[in-house]
């Protein structure tokens, strides 16, 4: 169920053809690589838009289409020496306005970004949403972010980046294990209010994803970071399956697997009481089970195996029995629980 | 020496979009359905003269609702001759309101923020509606600046009902769902008019007009379970400018007001990871933490179990204590078959 971009459809091409005709209007001459380095997409898509606008026009006074209803290029230059220049024009030469989502979605991440330490230019960020809603066809629909709270943090860790040196830092992972980590930082990443910094490990020597929320003595070095190949990317699911992984089987109602859709449970049928679903997880180990379905009390029960059920039970017992008698002076140092 | 238009291809449905904008951008007066149908490319093609040509007229309606989605404002004009009558209706797509306003630019740097902002976008319909709005910078012309290396921030928006909540919001369309609200266990029928979609703490909350309660309510995406339907015949004013602020502006002044006085475990994951959230309270291992929704932060602090302590407010403790008691019991040991009876 999760979404994947859009394939380039009938609108994009459309968008396409449409922002095409202004650019090659303001350059005389240019060639079909530049044009697609420029708009980001093959020099074969160019082409075919190059055809397709050559050949297009309107119906004229005669509607038949005659030559002076259409675009024109030279085409000579485009078909022996792939350059295009553009003779006449039909109709548009202007570019097109943004449609309201386009707007939005442009001006909802611009309210993401304006929470990042480099984009903290408020006013510039206000000018350039108040340009994008003057310029689109009606009024962009209402999709608003707001800021977020890592913003020391990756600044750090953004300048280490840029200066090619390593970091290091306290990481609790999560069975709970606290362990100091020199990293090189290749990219910092996020899903919504969630950071990771993206990384060599020099401990596992591995590349490693860490939760910005879980680092704790946060220090840049002198150290210079190793050289790594970039370009790798948060898998779309938070959790990477591993082949020891358990195998978890939980109920719940069936409307509610969409709140587990980050851990990619599989139904598996109905419940022993006939109304609720359900589904099988997998999971590295059964601490991080017992926080998400502590976190969803009433909704998530865990069936098997016994081993997890305890595991669960045990957690939220001895979170309840911290309230069955009057906490010592809330000093820290005194007070323990069960671990 | 070009290839004329007479010569038969296949026409594609980009060619036939692209000829329906240009042949209703170069009309002043506008076009008839059947001029459209019996001239433009694509469409005159498959048009007979005296015949029934219903299929191709359903063509066109789908063809003029997708471009209209493009932002592309296509007018549709009565005949002041014969007001009412779809058969003189005339269509046609106004320059002016067309061309990007005259008055409009962008510098090198504020292309490359725009760039940054729909990468933010990677999945769903979202990341096609950005792509198409770089596509009509890119017609600019104007380089951008060096982006930023390193960054890869992205939003999601994973909840199904994101996307249809966003359409009902542009057509002011009315919804009905059914909503699970934090701390109650069955589903609810609500019915709301949309106003606006915010990302508030790292979690999506639909703002609406709901229908039953004749006020606005804040509902959470995560939380509307099953699908998103629109209620035929019910719309409501397409919201206005600042519905996302204000809707922005509630929770704020919400998170604000409302503190909790939380204890953590030394060195736990609560520790780590709330300490940063909140701020250090009065008594030493104490944090103050602010929240918006007392049920979604008992939900969250209850994952903690024992690593937390609730201080205050009473109805926190209470919400957090009860989660716990409800898990630990649900998860007791299971009764053996011969047992099944007792329960």
């Amino acid at each position: 169920m999760t979404a994947k971009p859009a394939a380039f459809g009938a609108s994009d091409k459309l968008t396409f053809l449409l922002s095409l005709v202004p650019f090659l209007m303001d350059h005389d001459r240019v060639s079909v690589t530049a044009v697609a380095d420029h708009f980001g997409v093959s020099p074969q898509r160019v082409r075919d838009a190059v055809n397709l606008i050559a050949m297009s026009g309107v119906p004229g006074e005669t509607r038949q289409y005659l030559h002076g209803d259409l675009f024109d290029i030279q085409w000579d230059e485009f078909e022996a020496n792939d350059n295009i220049v553009l003779t006449h024009l039909v109709a548009i030469d202007d570019s097109p306005r943004f449609s309201a989502r386009e707007a939005a979605a442009l001006i909802a991440g611009l309210q993401y970004l304006s929470a990042l330490p480099e984009n903290g230019d408020r006013d510039a960020i206000a000018t350039l949403m108040a340009k994008l809603t003057r310029s689109s066809t009606g009024a962009p629909s209402q999709l608003a972010v707001s800021r977020t709270d890592a913003y020391v943090t990756i600044s750090v860790i953004q300048a280490a980046v840029r200066a090619g040196t390593q970091v290091e830092f306290d990481y609790l992972n999560s069975r709970g294990t606290a362990e100091h980590r020199c990293v090189d930082p290749l990219r910092i990443e996020s899903v919504d209010n969630a950071w990771y910094l993206r990384g060599w490990c020099h401990l596992r020597e591995a590349m490693r994803t860490f939760r910005l929320d879980r680092m704790s003595e946060l220090r840049s070095t002198d150290v210079p970071a190793d050289a790594h190949d970039d370009g790798v990317l948060l898998p779309d699911t938070l959790f990477e399956g591993s082949a020891d992984d358990l195998t978890v089987t939980i109920e719940l109602p069936a409307a509610a697997l969409e709140l587990l859709a980050d851990y990619g449970p599989v139904p598996v049928g109905v419940g022993a009481a006939g109304q609720l679903s359900r589904a099988q997880l997998r999971v590295s180990h059964f601490h991080g089970l017992k926080r998400l379905v502590a976190g969803l009390a009433g909704v998530v029960t865990v069936v098997d195996p016994g081993q997890a059920r305890q595991t669960v039970a045990d957690w939220a017992a001895a979170g309840a029995a911290r309230y069955d008698e009057p906490p010592a002076e809330h000093g820290g140092s005194a007070e323990r629980t069960s671990a | 020496m070009s290839p004329t238009p007479e010569q038969p291809h296949p026409v594609t449905v980009e060619e036939r979009l692209f000829s329906l904008v240009l042949a209703l951008i170069a009309t002043q007066i506008g076009l008839t359905k059947t001029d459209i149908l019996s001239t433009v490319q694509g469409y005159r093609q498959r048009f007979r003269v005296g015949a029934d040509n219903a299929s191709l007229e359903r063509q066109f309606e789908r063809d003029k609702d997708d471009i209209r989605e493009l932002g592309i404002p296509l007018e549709t004009i009565e005949s002041p001759d014969d007001p009412g009558s779809n058969h003189h209706l005339r269509y046609r797509i106004p320059k002016g309101l067309y061309d990007l306003p005259a008055d409009i630019a962008f510098s090198p740097d504020e292309i490359m923020l725009l760039k940054l902002a729909a990468a933010v976008w990677r999945e769903g319909s979202l990341s096609a509606e950005s792509r198409r709005a770089l596509t009509k910078l890119n017609s600019l012309g104007i380089d951008s600046s060096d982006p930023v290396i390193g960054y890869a921030p992205s939003l999601r928006a994973r909840e199904p009902s994101f996307e249809p909540l966003g359409k009902a919001m542009d057509r002011g369309q009315v919804v009905a769902f059914l909503y699970l609200k934090p701390g109650e266990s069955e589903p609810r029928r609500r019915v709301v008019a949309p106003l606006a979609v915010v990302l508030h703490e790292g979690r999506w909350h639909l703002y609406g007009a709901d229908q039953e309660a004749g006020a606005t309510r804040t509902f959470l995406l995560a939380r509307i379970v099953g699908p998103v339907v629109t209620v035929p015949g019910a719309t409501s004013q397409r919201a206005d400018d600042g519905q996302g602020e204000r809707a922005l502006a509630e929770l704020d002044a919400l998170w604000r007001a409302q503190v909790a006085l939380i204890t953590v475990e030394p060195g736990s994951d609560a520790a780590v990871r709330l300490s940063k959230r909140g701020a250090p309270g009065r008594a030493d291992g104490s944090v103050e933490l602010h929240y918006t929704d007392v049920n979604i932060l008992a939900d969250e602090l209850a994952g903690y179990g024992p690593e937390v302590y609730v201080l205050s407010p009473p109805t926190l403790i209470d919400a957090v204590l009860q989660r716990l008691r409800r898990v630990r019991d649900s998860h007791a040991a299971l009764p053996t078959p011969g047992d099944e009876a007792a329960r």
